[in-house]
């Protein structure tokens, strides 16, 4: 029992390290991130080459880390000069070429059939039955670590830029500061922490495939900081365990609901998910923990 | 210069292209109406070609009957949306509509999975052989597919500029205060749009199916090229969407002749990115202002 | 067609009736057997790109455990099943695999079908003492196999792109082209039989891998068919290659298809009438039609489901029947390892078996079995493969006609 509820916790806690990276591009910055899941496999595979080529684990991942933040700077001079209905899209195109490139360039990757056999985070430091454990906690400490960091950055003279930023741009250019740049930041800060987060996933999972990074991804990501509250980082952490508490709950519908078959049960899962999202938009707009905002955020 | 299989390439993408138009101007419509990407017009268009499915299963084989079910039931679905959530989100965040409209296709193909299943359904279309030109390939049911959605894109924008109604659509997706304070109803002009969206999407939908095969995720695979090519051709702009998708469509089957089909996503966004910097605004859209 | 209308309709309205009758959990026994229970996990691909497979592998592996708990359990310990679905993802799978593994405390999964599944869920499995039965293809699958604890009842990708290359050859072909969908297991097949084609002799016209969830493949179909083959080796599954045949018919270009049997079968020959689809060679795990198991299964698959089964379907079976006579063989008391180190016992060297009542018998008997299954002789070898016999099937006016046996070959 333990152990799934482990499994489930360094699943919630991976989606959280995405979705505080995202909130911090949309909700702190109003920039609309839809390739957010692209910066989520770059840091995977970049963490899981280095470490398969002798690299220690968590050198691997400081690298994967930093590799991602430089993948997101030309992604952030184009954001400049895009409005957000475009740069959603563009940022999309991004995620999908890195996928497709995952899948194309075998010779780095193994394509379609994916990397087994990663080197598994703490393998050799703790016993074998309770290495989960301790990667969930590791996990929780970046989260904390990560949650901390951020706040500051947000009430730092740069956190009152991007916020400004993101309720009116105009002004702040008017007052002399250049949005650029502060954007670009913003883009990069979130992208390593998505980076982060796959360097987690690789060595937990320790098998990689580039159909593990699909558009739906970020999708589920956007959810959760909708649902948590766009920009209460307290809310990053709500919406996290509300995606996955539906996601893999749902799963659980089916001991209530007998006479349902296999496939059908696979539909009401989604459906149910889907419903939920409707009720929520409708009836809890700022998300359950958002505060409104001046430029009317929700 | 193999010009023949360019030729024969070019035709299918102008199929291809015709045939998405369809849903590509509902999305472009009800973002400039609207304001938001609709995520569920894929699922809106798997929901008309499992109609036709099911029509033809149990009413009759005619697929016309199968075709005008598709638009009707797609039409007053997507009304019903528009009466339940978007209506009440109006004046809300872009973002807030759109993360309603995934919960809504979510729920649109589940709902037909529940009772359809996992498993791929087959119009009953007859199966001909294409007419061989000297090595370019038109084939019958194609002209077909062609024709249809040609007579649909004409009817609608002989709506959307030629009669009172249309002019008011376009009058809000242009600027809704200004509509607004003209006296424009907007609440007519909205049932108007989703009943529109319903429709396209739907045949757009039956005709993909008639073309291909019918699967659960028929339409939500497509919502990425779509949504591209509403970029490229501009926001709420009917003729930049046709234009964006025909683009699209021919220069991606062009280029499978020559490029790694994977590699194919990744040019047409490569295009779209390039045309954007030149003009953010797309082809046909309206300079906006810096945001 | 109007057949194909009429057997949807009757698909449509018996498939779900069939399914909102079925109750799932758990699935009940028919008698009452005195032993400890034994937790079967079955994780199957019932959503994503495995969705037409798997609720049929599903099904089968029900009829299977509804034929051991009839006969009184395996070594009187009736099955406990319990399914969740895997969506065809790595990812979902090892939460789903998680939840099987900690919450149910089953002792052994079935029904895998991708290899980025099997791939995932191994290292856990196998941490878990727990035994896995898939249908993967990927080579790797047996490189990951470190314990032993993990049975692939389907051929490698290696083992079946070498029998199409064979296949090929000794029809006299001599200019194949390949197209494959863009999977792991795919693609494997199309390298593979490139391999071994050009390692013969002469070289492949043109290997296109497209993508998938495309509405038309008639770009890559004709550049494939301009290097104009006389044979095309093509890795599909239904989906993908309704769209490819039915555009490769209306070309009118001559040439063959080869095809693996769990896609040119008869629910393809529903999809396309029988015009298209007449002359592919569709190649399969030569048990099927032969096999008395295989009769045997399909009738009760015929019942449940109203269509013939497809390999997996009948790998399935085999699955849960080759535990159950392990599980006979190694003892009510035995453990999963135990248990494990039976399963090649039981399905090679004894009496020729074909189903778990006749088997159960000879093993109380005292004697040895070997489990001749629904989808194959089921010979496993030192990594848990199998190297199966395959049958080379014509579709003839809408039926499978066996034309030949070619036997498998490992690297």
């Amino acid at each position: 029992m333990e152990a799934y509820l482990i499994a489930i916790s360094i699943g919630i806690l991976i989606y959280m390290l995405m979705a505080v990276g995202l909130s911090l591009h949309y909700g702190f910055t109003g920039l609309v991130n839809f390739g957010h899941v692209g910066f989520f496999a770059i840091g995977s595979y970049a963490s899981a080459l280095l470490s398969m080529q002798g690299v220690p684990i968590p050198l691997a991942m400081l690298g994967a880390t930093v590799l991602t933040t430089l993948a997101a700077y030309p992604l952030g001079i184009i954001a400049l000069r895009l409005g957000s209905d475009y740069l959603a899209i563009v940022t999309l195109g991004f995620s999908e070429s890195v996928r497709m490139m995952l899948q194309t360039e075998e010779w780095l990757t193994r394509g379609m059939h994916g990397l087994p056999g990663i080197p598994r985070l703490f393998a050799g430091w703790v016993p074998a039955d309770q290495i989960d454990f301790w990667i969930m906690v590791s996990l929780l400490v970046v989260n904390v670590a990560v949650f901390w960091l951020v706040t500051r950055v947000i009430r730092s003279p740069f956190g009152r830029v991007i916020e400004a930023i993101r309720d009116n741009e105009v002004a702040v250019r008017a007052l002399g500061k250049d949005p650029a740049r502060f954007k670009t930041r913003s883009l990069m800060l979130g992208a390593a922490l998505a980076g982060l987060a796959g360097a987690f996933q690789a060595h937990y999972l320790t098998f990689l495939s580039p159909e593990q990074f699909v558009p739906l991804i970020t999708f589920y990501i956007w959810i959760a900081v909708f649902v948590g509250g766009v920009n209460r980082l307290t809310g990053v952490v709500l919406g996290t365990v509300i995606l996955v508490g539906f996601l893999e709950g749902s799963r659980f519908v089916r001991e209530f609901l007998g006479g349902i078959s296999e496939v059908q049960m696979a539909s009401v899962r989604i459906w149910v998910i889907g419903m939920a999202l409707i009720l929520i938009v409708l009836y809890r707009p700022q998300g359950v923990l958002g505060k409104s905002t001046k430029g009317g955020q929700s | 210069m193999d010009w023949i299989a360019i030729l024969n390439a070019a035709i299918n993408g102008v199929v291809l292209g015709t045939l998405l138009a369809l849903p590509v101007l509902a999305i472009t419509i009800v973002f400039g109406i609207a304001r938001f990407p609709n995520a569920a017009t894929g699922d809106y268009m798997t929901l008309g070609a499992y109609t036709a499915i099911a029509v033809q299963t149990f009413v009759s084989s005619s697929l016309v009957l199968g075709v005008l079910a598709a638009c009707a039931v797609t039409a007053l679905v997507s009304v019903g949306f528009y009466l339940w959530v978007f209506r009440a989100l109006a004046q809300r965040s872009n973002i807030s509509r759109l993360i309603a409209s995934l919960g809504v296709a979510f729920v649109v193909r589940n709902t037909i999975t529940f009772f359809a299943g996992q498993d791929q359904y087959n119009l009953d279309v007859p199966l001909v052989r294409a007419w061989n030109l000297n090595g370019v390939r038109i084939l019958p049911t194609d002209l077909y597919i062609l024709a249809t959605a040609a007579i649909a894109l004409v009817l609608v924008f002989y709506f959307l500029y030629a009669t009172p109604m249309g002019r008011r659509m376009r009058a809000v997706a242009d600027n809704a205060d200004l509509a607004a304070a003209s006296g424009i109803r907007s609440h007519r002009v909205m049932l108007c749009l989703w009943t529109l969206c319903g429709v396209f999407s739907g045949l757009g939908g039956v005709l993909l199916g008639i073309k291909a095969v019918v699967i659960p995720e028929l339409g939500f695979e497509l919502l990425m090229p779509m949504f591209a090519a509403v970029i490229l051709g501009g926001i709420g702009h009917p003729v930049g969407a046709v234009v964006g998708t025909l683009l699209f469509s021919v220069s991606q089957e062009i280029a499978s002749l020559y490029v790694e089909p994977s590699y194919k996503i990744v040019m047409a966004f490569g295009v779209l990115l390039v045309l954007l910097l030149v003009r953010p605004q797309g082809i046909f859209g309206r300079p906006m202002a810096a945001r | 067609m109007k057949h194909s209308i009429n057997r949807s309709r009757r698909q449509f309205v018996s498939s779900s009736m069939v399914l909102g009758a079925t109750a799932i959990f758990p699935w009940p026994a028919l008698t009452q057997p005195k032993g400890e229970p034994f937790r079967l996990g079955a994780l199957n691909s019932i959503t994503g790109v495995g969705g037409p497979y798997g609720g049929a592998m599903l099904q089968a592996i029900r009829i299977a455990v509804d034929e051991v708990n009839a006969a009184g359990g395996a070594a009187g310990r009736p099955f406990v099943l319990y399914a969740e679905d895997d969506q065809t993802k790595p990812d979902a799978a090892v939460l789903a695999v998680k939840k099987l593994i900690e919450i149910n405390r089953v002792q052994a999964v079935v029904g895998v079908w991708p290899s980025s599944v099997g791939l995932a869920i191994m290292p856990i499995t196998n941490n878990a003492d727990i035994i896995m039965m898939n249908t993967c293809g990927a080579p790797e699958m047996q490189i990951e196999n470190k314990r032993g604890l993990a049975w692939m009842f389907q051929a490698s990708n290696a083992v079946f792109g070498k029998a199409f290359a064979k296949i090929a050859r000794q029809r006299g072909y001599k200019r194949p082209a390949v197209m494959a969908f863009n999977n792991s297991t795919f693609v494997g097949l199309a390298n593979y039989f490139k391999q071994t084609w050009e390692a013969d002799g002469g070289k492949v016209s043109e290997l296109i891998i497209y993508e998938p969830n495309q509405t038309t493949y008639r770009t890559e179909l004709n550049r494939a068919l301009a290097t104009k083959p006389d044979v095309v080796a093509l890795g599909a599954y239904r989906p993908d290659a309704t769209i490819i045949l039915r555009e490769w018919f209306q070309t009118g270009h001559d040439c063959k298809f080869i095809m693996p049997g769990w896609t040119a079968n008869e629910d393809l020959v529903k999809a396309l009438g029988k015009e298209a689809t007449e002359g592919i060679i569709s190649v399969s795990n030569v048990a099927a039609h032969d096999h008395e198991a295989y009769k045997s299964f399909a009738t009760r698959f015929r019942e449940k489901m109203k269509r013939e089964p497809d390999v997996f379907a009948a790998q399935s079976y085999d699955m849960v029947i080759t535990l159950a006579l392990a599980i006979e063989a190694a003892g009510a008391q035995a453990g999963t390892l135990d248990i494990n180190a039976k399963v090649k016992s039981v399905t090679s060297g004894g009496q020729k078996v074909s189903s778990f009542e006749q088997g159960r018998d000879v093993l109380r008997a005292g004697g040895d079995v070997d489990y001749e299954g629904a989808s194959s002789s089921l010979n496993f070898g030192q990594y848990g493969e199998t190297v199966p016999d395959f049958g080379v099937f014509e579709i003839t006016d809408g039926k499978l006609v066996l034309k030949e046996t070619v036997p498998g070959e490992l690297a």
